[in-house]
């Protein structure tokens, strides 16, 4: 672990400016330091709101009036100074000319045979395979190939630069895509631990039914035969997102992920069993079923002021009287600011949601909202 | 934007150079349309007032033209333009604190706006889908600028060219002089300084 505090390089982390190796250092550091945490949070808010202007700001246009204006003075100052060295010139040009003509062939030479990019591959038990290839202790893992770990197999993928993936035995990966700024994977089945110290939103995982959006964290994700998915958060934050429909999942939180239904509502691992079985029936019931309407009940009644992070969640997942029973329970566990009005909940107001979501302490929505540019489209 | 498409760009600058290095009027005009807006950005955001960025982009325009001639091409133009144009607005702040206060980044009034050029004028918004909406983001926005007018120079022009101009620490640091660990501390201090000034805005 690196002991030594990382204030000084904060804004560096965040604009994804360290080496590798001091991105990770900075992450690991602030999963145990307080005080950097609490100077990142803050120093995030401030690139927030930078980041915000050249979002509302188009640049701006110069006076049309400025050619003119400068011209005048042009032409006081008169003609620039001619180069000194004229008689160079055909030699730079033809030099030039070769130099282009060589990179042409060049491009022209090597551009059919250069690879795939990859991630390295190490094989930690057994023997798994990328394609038809046993990985000797290391191996190549290229865009659009599978690593195939079977009962008794494990290995280690590195993520790029930016962090590590163990592939459990019984698991079937592909490598989506591995540019600088979208490193991506795809969990066909089996489970996968990340461990993640890029800035958020660099590493997407595809499942069969959401992508799991890395928001600076460790994390394990399951998939199984019938391509159901179960998301576990060790540290920081993952978001599970499909078809426009969104999950939050902090730390020591899970969520399961469905065919056809995508992201479930999240819910902290320490809730209860009766909690936890009547949100899964919410999850999947029929809208407006009394099935449906009797877990709500059962998952209101049960849950504690922690669980606000799964109530909060169902306020977009319910509407009519479901939404206004939520809403109650929830005021009750934590009340909201005062200009959270039930009306504004009722109508879905995205920002009277935000505002609410502060109340929870579990960190600033504005925090998460930073990244919340467009998610890449799944599976390619 | 392609490789190919950013060497054709490259090459075509370099063109332009050679003929503005010639003393090709034309070729300076062309320079000029290619960057007047890019240069207009950074003096305005950092002076907040059109009659501070007029004169930062007329002399930045102008030192270039008669210094072109020396202008190596091994090295990138763009990053020398923000050299000269992060130096000029640093001269008109020195030289506008010695005459009165340097009003930055007041919102242009209905009254005071300029139709072809206004601060943070309506038209410079982009277009959302509700007016409410559009509203609020530009009262958050105007408060930002009001906090951003607030900050040292050295660490506004940090924040000026990383967020409307989007450079990387290495191109800050030759833009501005610097080491890219100075680049760094003052976009960390800027940062800091932005979340202090805009705290009322986290709640």
């Amino acid at each position: 672990m690196f002991w030594y505090h990382v204030r000084k390089r904060l804004s560096a982390y965040l604009h994804g400016e360290l080496r590798p190796e001091e991105s990770r250092r900075v992450a690991e550091h602030l999963m145990i330091c307080r005080r950097c945490r609490d100077e990142y949070e803050e120093i995030k808010f401030g690139a927030l709101m930078a980041a915000r202007l050249s979002d509302d700001l188009a640049r701006a246009q110069a006076p049309a009036s400025l050619w003119a204006e400068l011209e005048g003075m042009i032409e006081g100052a008169g003609a620039p100074r001619r180069r000194l060295t004229p008689a160079r010139r055909p030699l730079k040009i033809a030099l030039a000319g070769a130099a282009t003509l060589a990179l042409a062939f060049g491009v022209f030479w090597f551009y059919p045979r250069a690879p795939r990019p990859g991630w390295d591959v190490t094989r930690i038990e057994g023997a798994p395979k990328i394609g038809s290839k046993t990985v000797g202790e290391v191996g190549k893992l290229r865009v659009g190939e599978w690593l195939v770990t079977d009962d008794s197999s494990r290995a280690e993928i590195h993520v790029g630069e930016i962090g590590q993936v163990q592939v459990d035995p019984g698991s079937r990966v592909r490598l989506v895509e591995a540019k600088a700024d979208e490193h991506r994977l795809a969990l066909a089945r089996g489970k996968m631990q990340a461990f993640i110290w890029a800035p958020p939103r660099q590493f997407y995982v595809d499942t069969p039914s959401a992508v799991a959006v890395d928001l600076g964290c460790a994390y394990t994700l399951e998939v199984g035969e019938d391509g159901q998915g179960l998301l576990s958060v060790v540290a920081g934050w993952v978001a599970f997102e499909w078809q426009g429909r969104e999950s939050f999942v902090p730390a020591m939180a899970m969520c399961v992920t469905r065919p056809r239904l995508g992201p479930g509502t999240p819910y902290f691992s320490d809730a209860s069993e009766e909690f936890q079985n009547a949100l899964a029936i919410f999850d999947v019931a029929e809208s407006g079923s009394d099935a449906r309407s009797n877990a709500l009940q059962t998952t209101l009644a049960k849950s504690r002021k922690r669980d606000a992070l799964t109530l909060w969640h169902l306020l977009a997942r319910t509407d009519g009287d479901d939404r206004l029973r939520v809403y109650s329970r929830l005021a009750e566990l934590i009340p909201p600011p005062p200009q959270v009005t039930p009306e504004a909940v009722m109508s879905g107001d995205r920002a009277a949601l935000d505002l609410w979501w502060e109340k929870l302490e579990l960190g600033s929505a504005e925090w998460w909202r930073i990244w919340k540019g467009p998610v890449p489209s799944q599976t390619k | 934007m392609k490789r190919g498409a950013v060497m054709s760009e490259q090459a075509g600058e370099g063109r332009l150079i050679e003929a503005c290095q010639r003393g090709d009027r034309e070729a300076f005009r062309e320079l000029f349309e290619a960057h007047k807006d890019r240069v207009w950005t950074v003096a305005l955001r950092f002076t907040g007032d059109e009659s501070a960025a007029r004169d930062v982009t007329q002399q930045v325009f102008l030192k270039l033209f008669t210094s072109i001639a020396g202008f190596r091409q091994e090295s990138n133009f763009k990053t020398w333009l923000y050299r000269l144009v992060a130096n000029e607005c640093m001269d008109e702040f020195r030289k506008r604190r010695r005459l009165i206060p340097f009003d930055f980044f007041r919102p242009a009034s209905g009254d005071e706006r300029d139709e072809d050029c206004g601060a943070i004028e309506m038209k410079e918004w982009r277009q959302e889908p509700l007016q409410e909406e559009r509203l609020a983001r530009l009262e958050i926005s105007e408060a930002v600028l009001a906090a951003l007018a607030q900050l040292k120079p050295k660490l506004r022009m940090a924040i000026v060219l990383k967020y409307f101009e989007d450079l990387s620490y290495e191109q800050m640091s030759e833009a501005l002089g610097c080491s890219t660990g100075t680049v760094a501390s003052r976009l960390n201090r800027g940062h800091k300084a932005l979340a202090q000034k805009l705290a009322h805005l986290r709640k």
